[in-house]
């Protein structure tokens, strides 16, 4: 049984509702007796004084209560999961985004997602196959198209659900795309929360999920100047309904702030809470952790984590024909080491955690943390399509961590690439985008689209802090990254180095060229990698502000007929749709209700 | 007989069918008094007289018939006595139907079954040559049919009951003071009522026992009034008097109904076998020819 618009069972709230008015004695109904001689003599009963009546077996109410539940049940679209016969391969597609653990689905929407790709591997036929896609952040697949059930039964039992919004849409496509052709079926266990799911030829989509009872925290950052520091807490209610929410701020264990937040539903509210900055505090990163105290769908948001110290600004390497500009910054800026080198040689870049290309072309860029001024690599969606010139800047993002401080105004742009990015995002536009930052595919990099020597940039005070605030953010993997995303650190000569877990859970990692790369974050929390000469922690963050979202979505319509009205051949899983004879239910209950009510001669209605 | 007592009335159809009539007249109505006739009939009158059945001797007297004497006696004893006979006169029978709105109730309604009952009794009366009274009662004077006698009128006794129909409240003293106030003849008196009467049954009855009635009462209740099938909150409207009582129709009013109703009728049987007054109840339900034939025989009103 699944059902495709879950949210409407809210409306069996009615039902209470119609009771709640067959209690209250409105009216009592006339009826005429040959003599009322006899009820005189009998004894009054304490119900008729009563200003509520109880409930009796009445055949209008229960009709009623009848007709209104089976108009929402019908409403929410229920179906039978059935087995069907004749496809040959069933592409099982589980969603293992944040709201997936969320609890109003028991023991937990994966759990169930999972419980019912279990069941239809179990119902594999012989000479059938099937695949499992975990639709991640980056969707991948777990088990191929095989019809070895114990393959499909272990990848399905070791999917864990992350603290990040899946990418449902890529899955199904990369589920197609696996797909033999014609005869498949891709089925998605996702609860649609993170909005529209695509129509797609072949996919069917089991929504599950009914509440969208949760608030959480969006965000907990820590802003920082050398003068001072303040905590931004970002507290979102993603129900519909009004809370009331504690929040705690800790700072190394220590409660530091302390606020009940009225929240109405779908708000969010941000706290900013200052921070004492103490010239003789032990050395060692500070842990600042937020904490909210209320009961709902989903825990995991509760609670957050932020370091106080600022991030080590990392080694840079300079390549290109030499810049007095940067490298005079580079020589400012407490940065661990700074090199510079005008040939590009790929493998010296490993040991360094940020690579300024200044104007040269490096070819495919390796995972790393770039700056790239004035050029574009081949490997990134971006391109250069000409030069534009005396761009002028209209806007860029204040809000952004690179540009936080950062004043453009009266900077003079001469000539600029014009790029074309499909993705990331553009910091700073003018005619085109000026600047564009990117995470993805293991690579974090700024593209800025003209050279130092062909604008008064260099000659700004943005300058500086331009550039301190790009290394910050390309360095920042032992800050902040959001869950889902590859980190790589430079192992610095360390061969081996171990992670510890958010759970205490400990790996031994490798350096491969000259990188310990990790493997996907799960879970939001504290990472702490540590070798001999390494100690670096970083904070993993629930990706996107609305990753809390809960409220379940609606399935979109099939693509093409199925479920009673679909061949049997069109997959191993039938949906038979309830929801038609549900609603003729309703109407013939409500019907029959009218008839008798009718007929009773103006009775209970 | 004269040819018009010797015709067959033709009954209304809405009471009985002519075969059933047949069976009434193998019936005949039972006075457990002798009563005093107007005319002669077919049964014992008080009064002594010119009838064939012996009753008693008594010694005679200047100016009784020679006719009477009984010489058998005379020459055994040689004292001259007369044989004295019963007067064989008719009985007055007055039906007394209560036409008062309550009466509607029921399936066959309570006046459609106090009607057929009436009919088949008066009917009894008719062929054996009793005068029939038949009066529908309510608050307000009623139609009314008196002092019918003999066969032929058969016909407008059945089509009196026939077109009664319910009105008005019930009030059983002063329906029965006025009947009685107009009869002429005592007899016989059945009363077909329900006895939902806010004023009390017990002055009309003894009112009755007073003025020498032979009193029977056919108490006739609807299935609803003995087992109401009532549910949930309702404001029961009396249709007669338009007063409302309001209830809460739960099995635990229901069961003090049933109190109240067993401890009503248990206080009309009470009432009437303390007053000598014959008593049957019945459901509106129950098929006339089952209480005509079986029923009133066994409770001593017909034979």
């Amino acid at each position: 049984m699944t059902l495709g618009a879950p949210a409407a069972l809210w409306g069996l709230c009615a039902v209470p509702l119609l009771v709640a008015l067959y209690l209250l004695r409105v009216r009592r109904r006339e009826h005429p007796v040959s003599s009322i001689l006899l009820w005189q003599r009998s004894a009054p009963t304490p119900a008729a004084s009563r200003p509520t009546r109880r409930i009796e077996r009445s055949v209008l109410l229960a009709l009623q209560v009848l007709a209104a539940g089976a108009l929402v049940v019908g409403l929410a679209r229920p179906a039978i999961v059935g087995r069907g016969a004749g496809a040959q391969a069933l592409l099982l597609v589980l969603d293992p985004s944040l709201s997936m653990r969320a609890r109003d689905v028991v023991p937990t929407r994966f759990d169930r997602a999972r419980a019912e790709a279990l069941q239809a591997v179990g119902s594999l036929r012989p000479g059938q196959r099937a695949a499992v896609i975990l639709a991640a952040p980056h969707p991948v697949v777990l088990a191929p198209l095989s019809g070895d059930r114990g393959r499909l039964r272990a990848a399905l039992a070791a999917a864990r659900p992350w603290d990040a919004p899946g990418d449902v849409a890529g899955a199904a496509v990369l589920a197609a795309q696996l797909a033999p052709a014609g005869d498949a079926r891709i089925v998605v266990w996702t609860d649609g929360s993170h909005g529209p799911l695509p129509a797609l030829p072949r996919v069917v989509y089991r929504i599950v999920g009914t509440s969208d009872d949760n608030v959480g925290i969006t965000a907990l950052r820590v802003v920082r100047d050398p003068q001072r520091a303040e905590a931004l807490v970002r507290v979102e209610n993603f129900a519909g309904s009004a809370r009331r929410v504690p929040l705690e701020v800790r700072r190394a264990g220590t409660p530091i702030y302390r606020v009940t937040l009225a929240l109405g539903g779908g708000e969010s509210r941000a706290v900013a809470i200052p921070l004492a900055l103490e010239p003789g505090a032990p050395a060692g990163p500070e842990l600042l952790e937020a904490r909210i105290a209320v009961p709902d769908a989903l825990p995991e948001d509760n609670e957050a984590v932020a370091l106080l110290d600022p991030a080590p600004l990392p080694s840079v390497l300079l390549v290109g024909p030499g810049n007095p500009y940067i490298e005079r910054v580079l020589r400012l800026l407490p940065v661990a080491r700074a090199a510079r080198t005008q040939t590009v040689d790929v493998s010296t870049w490993r040991t360094f955690g940020v690579v300024i290309l200044d104007r040269v072309d490096p070819g495919p860029l390796p995972p790393g943390n770039y700056l790239l001024i004035g050029t574009v690599p081949p490997n990134l969606p971006v391109g250069a399509s000409g030069i534009l010139a005396r761009p002028t800047i209209a806007t860029w993002d204040r809000t952004d961590p690179v540009l936080q401080f950062v004043d453009l105004d009266d900077v003079r742009i001469d000539r600029a690439l014009a790029l074309g990015p499909s993705g990331g995002r553009v910091l700073v536009e003018g005619q085109g985008p000026l600047l564009w930052e990117y995470t993805g595919r293991g690579i974090r990099a700024l593209v800025l689209a003209f050279a130092l020597q062909d604008s008064d940039l260099p000659l700004h005070v943005a300058f500086p802090v331009l550039m301190a605030n790009s290394l910050a953010w390309l360095g920042g993997a032992a800050g902040e990254v959001p869950v889902g995303e590859a980190v790589q650190v430079p192992a610095g000569g360390e061969p081996e180095a171990a992670l510890l877990f958010p759970g205490g859970r400990r790996l031994r990692l490798r350096a491969t060229d000259g990188m310990f790369v990790l493997p996907p974050l799960e879970r939001a929390g504290v990472y702490r990698l540590t070798a001999p000469s390494l100690d670096r922690r970083f904070v993993a963050t629930i990706g996107g502000s609305h990753a809390g979202a809960i409220r379940p979505g609606a399935a979109p319509l099939p693509h093409a007929p199925s479920g009673a009205a679909a061949a049997p051949s069109e997959g191993l899983l039938t949906e038979v749709p309830l929801w038609p004879w549900l609603l003729l239910g309703a109407v013939a209950a409500a019907v029959g209700e009218w008839a008798l009510a009718t007929r009773r001669h103006g009775g209970e209605a | 007989m004269t040819p018009a007592l010797d015709r067959e009335p033709t009954p209304p159809r809405t009471l009985f069918d002519p075969a059933f009539l047949q069976k009434l007249e193998q019936l005949s109505l039972i006075s457990r008094r002798r009563v005093r006739g107007w005319q002669r009939g077919e049964r014992r009158s008080t009064v002594q007289g010119r009838g064939i059945e012996f009753d008693d001797y008594r010694a005679y007297q200047p100016g009784d018939d020679y006719r009477y004497i009984d010489w058998n006696i005379v020459s055994r004893l040689d004292r001259l006595f007369v044989k004295l006979f019963s007067e064989e006169e008719d009985l007055d029978v007055h039906l007394l139907v209560d036409a008062s709105l309550s009466m509607a109730e029921g399936t066959p309604t309570k006046l459609a079954l106090a009607a057929r009952l009436a009919a088949a009794i008066g009917y009894i009366g008719l062929v054996n040559l009793d005068r029939v009274s038949v009066a529908a009662f309510t608050s307000a004077p009623g139609p009314r049919l008196g002092r019918l006698r003999g066969r032929g009128r058969a016909f407008d006794l059945l089509e009196f009951l026939a077109q009664l129909a319910p009105s008005g409240e019930t009030n059983l003293a002063l329906s029965i003071r006025r009947h009685l106030a107009s009869a002429r003849g005592r007899g016989l008196l059945v009363l077909f009522s329900d006895l939902l009467d806010p004023h009390g049954y017990e002055e009309g009855l003894l009112l009755a026992r007073r003025y020498r009635y032979q009193t029977f009462l056919v108490h006739i209740l609807a299935d609803d009034e003995l087992a109401p099938r009532l549910a949930g909150d309702l404001r029961l409207v009396d249709v007669e008097t338009h007063a409302a009582v309001e209830i809460t129709a739960d099995a635990e009013a229901l069961r003090a109904y049933a109190g109240a109703r067993d401890a009503y009728l248990r206080g009309v049987e009470r009432f009437c076998f303390r007053h000598g007054i014959d008593y049957l109840r019945t459901a509106s339900s129950v098929p006339a020819e089952d209480l005509v034939l079986r029923y009133l025989r066994q409770g001593g009103l017909l034979r």
